[in-house]
């Protein structure tokens, strides 16, 4: 038979929607999520205490407990507090063996805090589908190529753009959703487009390596090397004999770093106590689009002389490190996080209702399709259900866990992770059992009340759950995502009046 | 950069608010009547400056580079809110921009 082009789109649009949709909604809805994730890791560690201390005061505090505990490591870390995180942090040994503690901020002991999988989980599980290995990063490249798919097969077919720009018609059943839909892909394209492109090349590297394969023999150090800057600068002649020697006053430097970099997150010290000990200071990468990679000023640990100063990235590298800074967002402060936040949100609701849409148009042919294609939409209405309702079960829940799990528990990251992963399969379980629209209501109906009863449950659980102000702002958001889903699961319990006469219903079937 | 980033979403919603409004189909869901030609170029003008005064606003709050990026979310984001406005609210979504001028005013003033 043959087709035409929009057909064959509409066809792509429709089914590869439907197989990519159910993980993008995932990745979308996580990934939202994860704009925050300093800050659901700070609600996730209540232990953390609110403070004022300046980068000066926090490095002295670090530096006290590491030279009484810690003498003779080699690299001495300190992760200092910034706007999103109060967690003052010591650390040793490298990046990989080292050991971190939590310091209190006003005693400078150790802070005990809950072991938790924290806002770090929400971020890894949004690009690796917590798969092993890089299974999951192949599959996330493989979903924002079907997203990109669907968006230009969705361009394609979709032939009123610009007349129903901001069309929207509630209560019209099959309708109101390719409306909600179509509005809400075309006016936020360009962010669908950029998020989804950025995503890719993050990992453009792992994605199409024949390039470094071909330049590097494979070799990943030396990409990274060529990819850094200024070796002459690290050229510094050493003493020749290493013998103790005090560490520099790291006030100035760290002032020093201020004036030049903006805010300041982190320093390392290596070999401290010694006359080749250096301090490398870290910046905030909010200050500018690009992500640094192993930026900072480097400084000798005995004269404060400065080795080497923030370096300028190649116009290559700044372009992938630009393109890659728009996906995660890190700067523009709060507003701009409150933007991708916001924009996330709608983009995954845009394709819970690609996926909605996809079985509301089938809902009325039921009864006469064969036994076969009865199956298969019951599966498709119960795996929409849990991707996207159990998707928000799962997610609260894990932070329900977070406050209900016991402090001391054994091993409590991974049983909060079971939890989550326990509370999904629960939630598919169910909406296989159940008939759909109970399945539907009771699971957002579910998500909406564990979402707005969080503060109680801090109230009840935490000391001062409110003591650093973003613990606040979560709950407040948390409350506010509780009432869209309660309104959502109302809605979906209100009958749907179906007012669009059967022969104009026939042709926006085949528009779609 | 607070006033600054609440004039750029003003603006923005003031302008995906006139460039709507110069759509026929949208002037009669808020005025039961049809535009004419004439206030329907008017307002596609207006609703393109006001996107312009945004991105100008986006530039004093975030940077020019910074900037464009947070126009765009603005823009699409002003754009849904109306979209979701108009059908349940549409005198209140045509006339809630009056409520940015005292909302601008106490910013500038606290601020």
């Amino acid at each position: 038979m043959k087709q035409t082009l929009t057909q064959s789109l509409a066809w792509l649009h429709t089914w590869g929607g439907l197989i990519v949709g159910w993980l993008l909604f995932v990745i979308f809805l996580t990934g939202s999520l994860a704009v925050f994730d300093q800050e659901i890791d700070n609600w996730m560690h209540p232990e953390l205490p609110a403070h004022q201390l300046t980068d000066e005061q926090a490095v002295e505090r670090a530096l006290g407990y590491l030279r009484e505990y810690k003498a003779d490591a080699k690299q001495w870390g300190i992760g200092l507090p910034n706007d999103r995180s109060p967690e003052l942090r010591a650390s040793t040994g490298g990046r990989r063996d080292g050991l971190s503690v939590t310091l209190d901020p006003t005693t400078g002991d150790v802070l005990p805090v809950r072991e938790t999988a924290g806002g770090r989980f929400i971020f890894l599980f949004h690009f690796t589908l917590h798969m092993p290995r890089m299974i999951g990063i192949y599959l996330v490249g493989a979903l924002a190529m079907g997203m990109l798919a669907a968006l230009v097969s969705g361009i394609v077919i979709h032939k009123k753009i610009f007349k129903e720009f901001f069309t929207f018609r509630p209560a019209k059943g099959q309708r109101s959703w390719l409306d909600a839909h179509n509005a809400s892909a075309v006016l936020l394209l360009p962010f669908h487009l950029m998020i989804t492109y950025s995503g890719l090349a993050i990992f453009l590297v792992i994605y199409m390596p024949a390039a470094m394969d071909a330049l590097f023999d494979g070799d990943r150090e030396a990409f990274f090397k060529a990819q850094g800057a200024t070796p002459a600068a690290l050229e510094v002649k050493r003493p020749e004999n290493i013998e103790p020697a005090p560490l520099v006053a790291i006030g100035p430097l760290l002032a020093k770093a201020r004036d030049v970099m903006g805010p300041l997150n982190a320093v390392n010290i290596s070999n401290p106590g010694q006359s080749n000990a250096e301090i490398h200071i870290r910046p905030m990468t909010g200050n500018q689009i690009a992500l640094i990679k192993g930026g900072g000023m480097r400084f000798n640990g005995v004269t404060g002389e400065q080795l080497s100063g923030p370096t300028d990235m190649r116009a290559s590298v700044l372009t992938h490190q630009v393109i890659s800074g728009m996906h995660f967002a890190q700067f523009g402060g709060y507003p701009m996080r409150w933007v991708y936040f916001i924009c996330g949100l709608i983009s995954s609701a845009m394709i819970a209702s690609g996926l909605v849409l996809f079985t509301v148009k089938r809902r009325r042919k039921y009864a006469s399709e064969s036994r076969v294609a009865q199956r298969l939409y019951h599966w498709v209405e119960a795996i929409n259900v849990t991707v996207i309702a159990g998707l928000c079960v799962a997610c609260i829940g894990l932070l329900w866990s977070n406050r209900l799990l016991p402090v001391s528990m054994a091993e409590r990251a991974d049983a909060e992770l079971n939890v989550f992963f326990g509370l999904w399969v629960l939630s598919f379980v169910h909406a296989v059992l159940r008939a759909r629209m109970q399945a539907w209501r009771e699971q957002l109906g579910l998500a909406a009340v564990m979402c707005l009863s969080l503060p109680l449950l801090s109230l009840f659980t935490v000391n001062q759950p409110w003591a650093v102000h973003s613990n606040m702002w979560l709950e407040l958001t948390s409350m506010a995502l509780g009432g869209l889903l309660l309104w959502s699961c109302w809605k979906v319990s209100q009958p749907v009046v179906e007012r669009v006469p059967r022969k104009k219903a026939a042709v926006m079937a085949e528009v779609n | 950069m607070l006033a600054d980033f609440f004039a750029a979403w003003a603006f923005a919603y003031i302008g995906m608010l006139a460039l709507c409004q110069g759509l026929e189909r949208h002037y009669k869901q808020v005025w039961n009547k049809a535009p004419s030609p004439g206030l329907r170029r008017i307002l596609r003008a207006a609703g393109s400056l006001s996107l312009v005064l945004s991105m100008y606003f986006c530039a004093q709050a975030w940077g020019w580079a910074m900037g464009s990026i947070g126009w765009f979310g603005l823009i699409s984001l002003s754009g849904f809110g109306l979209l979701m406005l108009l059908p349940y609210r549409s005198r209140l979504a045509v006339w809630l921009p009056l409520g940015f001028v005292p909302v601008w005013v106490m910013i500038t003033t606290w601020a």
